[in-house]
């Protein structure tokens, strides 16, 4: 038999899959990993810096959500959530995209959002302490340009040990 | 000795990346010959080539593609001889772009249902370039994981399963059978190696298959 869907309605089920792994099956290479709980012990802190940045610079450029997103060929809806929601663990390609529009480090963005174990926490501390500099600030003002120039110089990939 | 033909194809759409666009396509019922060779000549080496960038990119394993193992050739020889399982390729542009095996001997776990015959995903995976995961370009189709997931709900109906279907999700994966199919999660399963067992309803599924008409 055939299943009465719409082509519009099977179109949209077929949109709404972009940025998502299907896999499924009775083995996993990696069996202990749980995909709830992927934050490392600096996490938190991490990812509000990395929502905090990415906000920034989004704003600095003069773009909307929208625009970044699909600048960056990432989905609406997780670059929303990587700025509003601090428990929100992006996916990986999510982080390298946008660290490729903005041009910082791709590993240093991953260690801030803990998928990755930084070799060097100390830029994390450092990219937080920007992040708390800046949350304040309602719009782009000269504190916040500051915090985002730390944020750059700590992000890249040639910064200073 | 696996079939060079598929019992039944259905044509389907897959969205190009790329082009920005709906492609046709096509659904294969019975991973064929064919599907298999794509999966060693093409599927092997470009996971390989990922394989090698995540590891040069110094990311952890535990984010790496957690199917990387999976032997299809095996996995169809296991089952070649059971009617109780069947499986699904879908072909695009000359390629094999996902497979799926499914088992219909499985029961349902999910209270309500308990004891009830449903459609079981054995293995589901799409191919390397299809993956959202960050080595390489992003992905190339898009609509395998809801193409399959529609013809095991279909083959449940078929079967007079009314929907029912159960899997096990990989860990990367969770989200797309929690959010996008509206599975519900019956939580990690200890005799499973912790993945998480997800399960669609008769009311789910016909959510998932017409919670867009008219909207």
């Amino acid at each position: 038999m055939t299943l009465e869907i719409t082509k519009d309605w099977r179109r949209k089920l077929i949109l709404e899959e972009d940025g998502y792994d299907i896999s499924a099956g009775l083995t996993s290479a990696d069996p202990i990993f749980d995909g709830d709980i992927i934050v490392d012990d600096h996490g938190d802190d991490g990812l509000l810096a990395l929502g905090k940045f990415i906000n920034l610079m989004r704003r600095k450029r003069g773009l909307s959500i929208p625009d970044l997103a699909e600048q960056a060929d990432i989905d609406v809806g997780e670059l929303l959530s990587i700025e509003k929601e601090t428990a929100h663990v992006p996916e990986p390609r999510t982080v390298y995209m946008l660290a490729q529009v903005f041009g910082v480090s791709d590993r240093k963005l991953m260690g801030l959002s803990g998928l990755m174990q930084p070799k060097d926490e100390t830029y994390v501390e450092d990219a937080v302490r920007f992040a708390a500099k800046s949350e304040s600030i309602e719009k782009l003002s000269a504190l916040e340009q500051e915090a985002l120039n730390g944020f750059i110089t700590v992000l890249s990939e040639n910064a200073k040990k | 000795m696996t079939a060079t033909q598929p019992s039944e194809i259905r044509a389907i759409e897959l969205y190009d990346n790329a082009g920005k666009d709906f492609v046709e396509a096509q659904r294969w019922h019975g991973v064929v010959d064919k599907n298999l060779a794509d999966w060693e000549a093409e599927w092997m080496p470009e996971l390989q080539r990922r394989l090698k960038l995540l590891n040069q990119q110094n990311v952890e394993r535990r984010f790496w593609p957690q199917s990387r193992h999976w032997d299809w050739r095996a996995k169809l020889k296991d089952i070649e001889k059971r009617l109780a399982n069947q499986s699904f390729a879908l072909v695009c542009n000359g390629m094999t772009q996902a497979m799926m095996t499914v088992d219909t001997t499985k029961r349902a776990r999910l209270e309500g249902q308990q004891t009830q015959h449903l459609v079981y995903v054995d293995y589901l995976e799409a191919a390397p370039w299809n993956r959202g995961d960050i080595a390489g370009d992003p992905p190339r189709y898009r609509g395998c994981g809801t193409e399959l997931i529609l013809a095991a709900v279909e083959l449940s109906i078929t079967e007079g399963f009314k929907g029912r279907v159960g899997l096990h999700s990989l860990p990367q994966a969770n989200r797309f059978y929690a959010n996008r199919c509206g599975m519900t999660d019956l939580g990690q399963d200890k005799t499973y190696e912790n993945l998480r067992y997800f399960e669609i309803t008769l009311e789910q599924a016909q959510v998932f298959i017409g919670k867009g008409k008219g909207a």
